[in-house]
């Protein structure tokens, strides 16, 4: 409040000064060149004492210099000399005369200036609403532009500052007025400027509703972006789950079906069965019953990782011990090559011996029935990799990401698997602070890593 | 003993296996296959009386087979369906399959519905069909009950009679409004359902309870004898 106060009182005293300055140098000029020309023709000169003020301060000011000139000129100039009075009744007029033209002029000028100041607004304003148009629409996020629009819409209105709220109108901070910002037919948000302070009335009244229908093109423009992302989101995710729906529900309705079928043909009388038809129903009910189980379990393992509740205890182990055990485990032997190192890792065990059973059978599973999956163990000074090398028929470039999404299946690999063993290979790898990947050439068969960080040995132990 | 030939066609092996050992039981001759390919291959090697079919094949869709077999063959075709494969059963059905049975299924029905087909293998074409105590005439195309006139408009009185002359097969949407209605309709199911309800309730006890013309939800109707239901 105060500062603006003392801001026009210290304008107000400049323009004395110079006023006086003005008229004071004006008179002197007319005092060195009037022992050239008749005195009375100089009084015109005063104009370019009061021109310059009226442009600069306006009419106000200009009109008292007017005064102020024409006395000067009287009392300096005019006989006789260093009085008000006049001898010549015919200086009266003259005097009038350049009273009344210093008047006039000056309304001129001052007339011109407000003019060119309000031109000089009104660019400023239209070019600042251009900019932020160009701005918003190129897309800028509307909340991060605010501070900015607000600093700059200070400006326009001639206050120190101005702070942008988005949204229904709040408690103004202290020390600030609330103006609103209108677009149509609802509140846009508010713009809060310093309280006391006295925006430029005209340019409120014309550049905040422009402003505010600006802004509210913006909201709307966000608003609109964030509801289509959130839909395509839903979209995604309905997609997802379908998908999953349709992939659990045949995985489950097949061992079912197989079962169902098997137990209503052994219960039902009127049915003759051989001794060997029986025992390939019983095959399909232990086959099928052992499927839906695994899947169950692989369900049950997913949900778990996917909420992460499948915490590791962690032990250390060396890792060629786990991928032997995991070999065994799939009873597979004589199937798998294992070379390499024999590297120290801190994982849970079981989790740990899944992810590696789970790529050796997948590696198995693609295979060609006679061919040997190697597994090879390397270690760094950081990590230890295992690698899962099939002969199968490779990975697409595509399919290397891929495949370890829930329910993937490769190629024409209909009947094995519910498509979650490397899902969940990855799942368990994560949780042991490792990861798994795939590389392959398609022709060249697949290779799937196992990336685990190697427990530093103590010295001691290092003999 | 060799019973009817029925070609069993699935991609899963231990259902393909149990329902091996099932039809066996139940005295019919079984060929198999996994394959769209093996079963057409079959079905030209050893004509079945009967085929049962899983929609989802490795190498293409049940809907396919069928059309094909029914190309050269009159063998009643059985689909294998599961929830979540609404139109590709209905796409099979309209592709000429004969029934369908829903995954996983109870021997007794599928064997009940084997049964069915293969005692239907021709449409009824006398002048006069039986059902329950219906009579239709279709040369006079009039309807009676234990004598008494029943007066149908010419759409219900085709309707009942396409029923009839295929009793006990399922029939689709699409199948009854091309015969009733001509072969340029197909997708106006309304129609149908309401010039069912006004049939049923002209020719049924309790039209609220249809024994004689029966809804399969979703796939379309099927006329049975109100006594062997």
């Amino acid at each position: 409040v105060c500062r603006v106060k003392r801001r026009s009182r210290r304008d107000l005293l400049v323009g004395i000064a110079a006023s006086i300055a003005a008229v004071a140098v004006v008179t002197a000029v007319i005092a060195l060149v009037k022992q050239w020309v008749p005195v009375l023709s100089l009084g015109v000169l005063y104009v370019f004492a009061v021109l310059p003020i009226a442009v600069v301060w306006g009419l106000w000011l200009a009109l008292p210099v007017s005064i102020a000139s024409m006395l000067a000129f009287n009392w300096f100039f005019l006989p006789p000399v260093h009085t008000f009075t006049l001898a010549n009744s015919e200086n009266w007029f003259a005097l009038a005369v350049y009273l009344a033209t210093a008047v006039v002029v000056s309304e001129l000028a001052a007339r011109a200036r407000r003019r060119a100041a309000a031109a000089e607004q009104r660019e400023h304003e239209s070019s600042l609403l251009a900019e932020l148009a160009t701005e918003l629409l190129r897309g800028r996020e509307l909340g991060d532009e605010l501070g900015e629009i607000g600093t700059r819409t200070a400006g326009v209105l001639g206050v120190d500052n101005a702070q942008i709220e988005l949204g229904a109108q709040r408690r103004p901070p202290p020390g600030t007025s609330p103006h609103l910002l209108e677009a149509a037919d609802r509140t846009v948000g508010t713009i809060y400027v310093p309280a006391g302070s006295d925006p430029n009335v005209a340019a409120r009244h014309r550049f905040l509703p422009a402003l505010a229908a600006l802004l509210a093109v913006a909201v709307d423009r966000d608003r609109l972006e964030r509801e289509a992302l959130e839909a395509e989101a839903l979209r995604r995710s309905d997609l997802v789950k379908t998908a999953l729906l349709r992939a659990v529900s045949h995985d489950l309705r097949s061992p079912l079906t197989g079962i169902r079928t098997a137990v209503g043909a052994l219960r039902n009388p009127t049915l003759h069965l051989s001794n060997e038809d029986r025992l390939e129903l019983l095959e399909t009910i232990d086959l099928d019953s052992d499927r839906l189980s695994r899947l169950v379990g692989d369900l049950l393992d997913l949900s778990r990782l996917e909420a992460g509740g499948a915490a590791p205890e962690a032990e250390v182990w060396s890792l060629d011990d786990l991928v032997r055990e995991a070999i065994d485990a799939l009873d597979a032997r004589d199937r798998v090559e294992l070379a390499g190192e024999a590297p120290l890792v801190n994982v849970d065990a079981t989790q740990i011996q899944r992810v590696l059973a789970n790529l050796i059978e997948n590696a198995l599973k693609f295979s060609p029935p006679d061919a040997r999956v190697h597994v090879r163990i390397t270690a760094t000074r950081k990590e230890a990799i295992v690698r899962v090398v099939d002969q199968g028929p490779g990975l697409a470039e595509n399919e290397l990401e891929r495949v370890f999404e829930p329910f993937y299946r490769r190629g024409s690999d209909t009947r094995s698997g519910a498509g979650l063993g490397l899902a969940i290979a990855r799942g368990f790898a994560a949780a042991n602070g490792g990861r798994v990947w795939a590389e392959s050439r398609p022709g060249q068969g697949a290779t799937f890593a196992l990336a685990l960080p190697v427990v530093e040995v103590p010295a001691e132990l290092q003999a | 003993m060799t019973g009817q030939r029925v070609l069993v066609v699935d991609d899963e092996p231990q259902i393909l296996r149990a329902l091996r050992a099932t039809l066996r039981g139940a005295g019919y001759t079984v060929e198999s296959a996994e394959t769209a390919q093996g079963a057409l291959t079959a079905a030209a090697a050893h004509p079945p009386e009967a085929v049962i079919l899983d929609l989802v094949l490795p190498d293409g869709n049940g809907t396919d087979v069928c059309r094909e077999l029914r190309s050269w063959s009159d063998a009643p075709v059985i689909v294998l369906s599961a929830v979540g494969e609404e139109k590709e059963k209905i796409a099979a059905l309209d592709a000429g399959a004969d029934d369908y049975v829903t995954k996983p299924f109870s021997v007794d029905e599928l064997l009940a519905r084997l049964r069915a087909v293969l005692r239907r293998l021709a449409p009824e074409s006398g002048p006069v069909i039986e059902v329950g105590d219906l009579e239709i005439d279709v040369a006079e195309r009039l309807v009676t009950r234990a004598g008494e006139r029943i007066k149908l408009t010419p759409h219900e009185f085709d309707l009942l009679r396409v029923l009839a002359q295929n009793r006990g097969k399922l029939l689709t949407h699409r199948m009854l409004l091309r015969e009733v209605w001509g072969p340029a309709y197909g997708d106006e199911a309304h129609y149908l359902h309401v010039y069912v309800s006004h049939l049923r309730s002209k020719i049924e006890a309790d039209p609220s309870k249809p024994r004689i013309v029966l809804t399969e939800p979703g796939a379309g109707y099927r006329l049975v004898d109100p006594e062997s239901s």
